[in-house]
């Protein structure tokens, strides 16, 4: 074998090759045995190599982590992934799903609860809902996240630590036993949010469930799309708006109907409200 | 033989003389591509078996390149979460399992590296066989022979010259380019790559001479 070949195959063992020429070896290793054999062979000999190194063990309980990292990001990854808008969120909405659903009828008494950041300090919009109030907060942020994607990972990890420990909420809602109920957060600087809901009935036949938002100062109400049931009754979904839905931030509300199927565009709400409240304040 | 390569190192068979005789065999190789597959489909158990065959080697390998334990094992952590997302993907005509899971490893390690600014520990891997005393070794004739087989392997080993061992460590272990490597070593960038091919196939001569 040439020494060009076998710096190729030793630079392809090493990992050390350009994608293209990476790729070239790859294309060639089937349909040429001498060259595979000598990549087998090299690959042998760094394996055992290393294999005879003093063996350090890393810590006990590792193992139980990775895999609740794992199951972490699986989670969220699942809510990343379905926020490319479907046709029918229109033009400002985005969505995704980690989870499963949840609806409740109700009435929102509306409470409203505010905590003011400090002025220029970045935060995020919590609103609570269940089938008897909503509540709101604004709740400070230590670092601001640089890009969308980072920003929606920030925004990710806070949704799932207040799924995961609804009790860290900073807006207390009252039980509400078996009915619906659940939350949305929303960052005024990346326009994207969650909300979470638990519990929500069933669907009825010929319904599907919409997320609408509301600018609660002046009442106008925007289409965010379709909650994307997939046969669940609880479910984390992601969403993104654009930039002039909604002047002033804690002035959001959120609430979702019951529409018919066979409504097609974005337009007002018709169905019957089964979680949050739609009356500006 | 049978033999199960998560245990060489951990466990020495007293039935096999030599390190350098562990050599993973073809069969483990396929039952590694198996559980990377089964990993790839979802199957958590044979995800928590390869962990228990490669956890050690990557962990080793990790410590040598970042230099300390605690940052070694977030980046086992991080490379299995990888290897995790990424086994569907894998393909046995292209590399064996523990290769396909080392260069994961030594990418993370790398992006580590280039982000602390730091400069890797370039320990003498190719020189340094299992230390009888850390090799979990049941007593002290398997300790011996463990030994002979270290020094053995070390001897064969210096017939790889300095300059080859050299540029095969960094270009395992750096985050450095071949050039970068060129600069390091006072060489032109392809007299490196020489050098690299030749410690490679200088390991793989060895190894086979070092074999009884």
């Amino acid at each position: 074998m040439n020494p060009q070949l076998e710096e190729l195959a030793c630079l392809y063992v090493l990992d050390r090759l350009d994608p293209h020429e990476r790729a070239a070896v790859e294309a060639r290793l089937p349909r040429d045995p001498e060259l595979a054999a000598l990549v087998r062979e090299l690959e042998l000999s760094l394996e055992s190599r290393i294999r005879a190194l003093a063996p350090v063990e890393p810590a006990a309980g590792l193992l139980e982590r990775i895999e609740s990292r794992i199951d972490r990001d699986e989670r969220m990854s699942a809510a990343a992934q379905l926020r490319t808008p479907a046709p029918i969120w229109a033009s400002f909405a985005r969505w995704g799903i980690a989870a499963l659903i949840a609806v409740s009828l109700g009435t929102l008494a509306v409470e409203y609860l505010r905590r003011g950041p400090a002025a220029g300090q970045p935060y995020v919009i919590i609103v609570g809902l269940d089938s008897r109030s909503s509540a709101l907060a604004l709740v400070p942020l230590q670092v601001r996240s640089q890009d969308a994607d980072a920003s929606f990972m920030q925004l990710a990890s806070l949704a799932e630590r207040y799924w995961e420990k609804p009790g860290d909420l900073p807006v207390k809602l009252p039980s509400s036993g078996q009915a619906g109920h659940g939350y949305a957060l929303f960052d005024p600087a990346s326009h994207q949010g969650f909300i979470a809901i638990k519990q929500l009935p069933a669907v009825e036949e010929g319904k599907r469930y919409h997320l609408w938002i509301l600018d609660t100062a002046s009442g106008r109400v925007r289409d965010a799309g379709v909650l994307p049931l997939a046969g669940s009754s609880t479910g984390l979904y992601s969403f993104s708006v654009t930039p002039d839905l909604v002047t002033k931030p804690d002035h959001m509300g959120f609430f979702v109907t019951a529409e018919d199927t066979a409504r097609s565009g974005a337009g007002l709400p018709s169905g019957k409200v089964v979680l949050g409240d739609r009356t500006p304040f | 033989m049978s033999y199960s390569p998560s245990l060489a190192v951990r466990s020495p068979d007293p039935g096999l003389r030599s390190p350098v005789q562990k050599q993973p065999d073809n069969a483990a190789s396929i039952e590694e591509a198996s559980l990377l597959a089964r990993s790839g489909a979802g199957d958590r158990e044979a995800f928590r078996l390869l962990y228990s065959r490669y956890s050690a080697p990557l962990f080793t390998l990790a410590v040598r390149m970042v230099g300390n334990a605690g940052d070694a094992e977030e980046l086992l952590q991080d490379a299995f979460v990888k290897i995790w997302r990424n086994a569907r993907s894998y393909d046995r005509s292209k590399s064996r399992p523990f290769t396909w899971s080392v260069n994961i490893l030594r990418r993370t390690c790398i992006d580590h590296l280039r982000k602390r600014r730091r400069q890797p520990v370039t320990a003498p891997f190719l020189l340094d066989a299992a230390d009888p005393g850390r090799a979990g070794a049941e007593n002290a004739r398997q300790a011996a022979e463990t030994h002979e087989d270290a020094e053995r392997l070390r001897d064969a080993l210096s017939d790889v010259s300095a300059g080859h061992r050299r540029a095969l460590e960094l270009a395992l272990f750096s985050e450095m380019t071949h050039e970068e490597i060129a600069r390091q070593l006072g060489q032109p960038t392809g007299t490196v790559k020489s050098w690299i091919r030749r410690g490679l196939l200088g390991l793989r001569e060895t190894l086979t001479k070092a074999s009884p």
